[in-house]
């Protein structure tokens, strides 16, 4: 499931980019970008701004704070000071500007996780390849000799048995005896990773969020 | 270039705000230029500030006039389809963001069963696990399964070339057999004498596929050799 490491950054000469479906990628990447930094530059430094962007097929793509209306009509009509700020609108502006500090720390809060998640990623890929140049069976399948499949096979058939029956024992704890001493339905009712004995064994930190449908697996 | 991490707020400190504007704004201005060059499309940028009493621009003064008349001229419709301020913007970046999460939470998830089913395969406990990790792993062990069987149905059929299956079968024991012996050399020398033996590549296999089938003693088996 690796995924194609992507051409990374180029550099690349400021002139009109000749292949059609290039101009276009980078339109929608650059325009994006475009409208991101303008974003940060208001929230950064609280000021006024409209873009307008017309892309390669004609339609137009437009940025404005606090809009692209009043920004416009403001430069059009030439006036180079702030609207007044004790008429009205003001209150609405400020409840707006709240709103907008609100989304700011949300975005800040969701980037933050995302590169968390991001670099563990990278350290999971990391062990997983010196596993891999360690240990054959982690290698991938293709990579396997008929030998060391058949090997692989009868192992995880048998890991699939044990698996099964743990897994069952969890699942039908009447049907078994709970060797822990807790009250059989303690099992349930608290978290996986909390209210089954032994769980600090693993040296994995797992999510206790996610999904565990019956045997459709995580995909 | 300074790449510390920037806090998506006001900035408080006015020398500090001032200097964020002036590389920022100029910053903007070279990426909207670049935009126009690259991609032969025409744009216009209007920055207000306090610093100025008149906004900064791009292209120039006509040249923005002209793309606004350009704008303007357009039915409203195609006017606001794509507008955007800062709040539709910042939510539609969040997201973004999070579906870019949910993906990586399920990639790392995938990363971890396997590691861990890697670690149960070859001898770690699965007693203390939950049925979250039971039953996922449970998931992966049979995906992988498929893959295996379908390999080895792809292996086993090429029956034409009978010499060169030999072959192929006679060095992947030796290859089998070599792996095995490298990873022993890494010290745990003591337990090398039950496998020793199956130097020849055809012995050492059946006893480690006994080792397998052994389900009471496979946990300590493989735990001596592999995890000190």
């Amino acid at each position: 499931m690796a995924k194609k490491p992507s051409m990374g950054r180029q550099k690349i000469k400021i002139e009109k980019i000749e292949v059609k479906n290039h101009l276009q990628v980078t339109f929608s990447k650059r325009r994006s970008g475009l409208f991101k930094k303008a974003s940060e530059l208001c929230t950064l430094c609280g000021v006024e701004i409209a873009i307008i962007v017309f892309s390669p097929a004609g339609k137009v793509f437009s940025f404005g704070h606090p809009n692209v209306e009043s920004i416009i009509d403001r430069f059009l009509a030439r006036i180079s000071t702030a609207p007044n700020s004790h008429d009205p609108f003001h209150l609405i502006e400020a409840q707006r500007n709240a709103s907008v500090r609100e989304l700011n720390l949300q975005l800040g809060q969701i980037l933050n996780e995302v590169e968390v998640e991001r670099k563990r990623g990278e350290d999971l890929d990391n062990m997983r390849k010196t596993n891999e140049s360690h240990y054959w069976w982690e290698a991938p399948v293709s990579k396997l000799g008929l030998e060391e499949l058949e090997q692989l096979r009868d192992a995880m058939e048998e890991l699939k048995k044990n698996v099964t029956h743990h897994a069952n024992k969890l699942m039908n704890p009447s049907s078994m005896f709970v060797s822990n001493g807790a009250g059989i339905f303690d099992q349930y009712e608290s978290k996986p990773s909390h209210g089954i004995v032994g769980s600090s064994n693993m040296n994995v930190a797992v999510n206790v969020n996610s999904n565990f449908g019956y045997c459709h697996g995580f995909f | 270039m300074t790449r510390k991490k920037v806090k998506l707020a006001f900035i408080t400190n006015d020398s500090a705000r001032k200097a964020t504007f002036k590389k920022r704004k100029k910053g903007l201005m070279k990426k909207v230029s670049e935009l126009s060059t690259l991609c032969g499309i025409d744009a216009c940028a209007i920055v207000y500030s306090p610093y100025e009493s008149l906004p900064e621009l791009w292209p120039d003064g006509r040249g923005a006039h002209r793309v606004l008349a350009q704008f303007k001229s357009m039915p409203e419709m195609e006017q606001s389809k794509k507008m955007v301020n800062q709040e539709s913007f910042i939510s539609h970046r969040i997201a973004k963001a999070a579906d870019q999460l949910k993906k990586l939470h399920k990639d790392n998830r995938e990363k971890e069963i396997s590691h861990l089913m890697y670690q149960c395969l070859t001898g770690k406990e699965l007693q203390g696990l939950g049925v979250a990790e039971l039953n996922d792993m449970g998931w992966l062990v049979d995906h992988n399964l498929k893959e295996i069987y379908k390999r080895i149905e792809g292996l086993k059929k090429p029956a034409a070339v009978v010499d060169g299956s030999v072959q192929r079968a006679a060095l992947q024991q030796q290859w089998f057999t070599d792996q095995w012996m490298g990873n022993l050399s890494d010290g745990q020398q003591g337990v090398g004498g039950s496998f020793g033996h199956g130097g020849a590549g055809a012995g050492g296999g059946d006893e480690i596929i006994m080792q397998f089938n052994d389900g009471s003693n496979h946990a300590a088996m493989w735990s001596n050799v592999f995890f000190p």
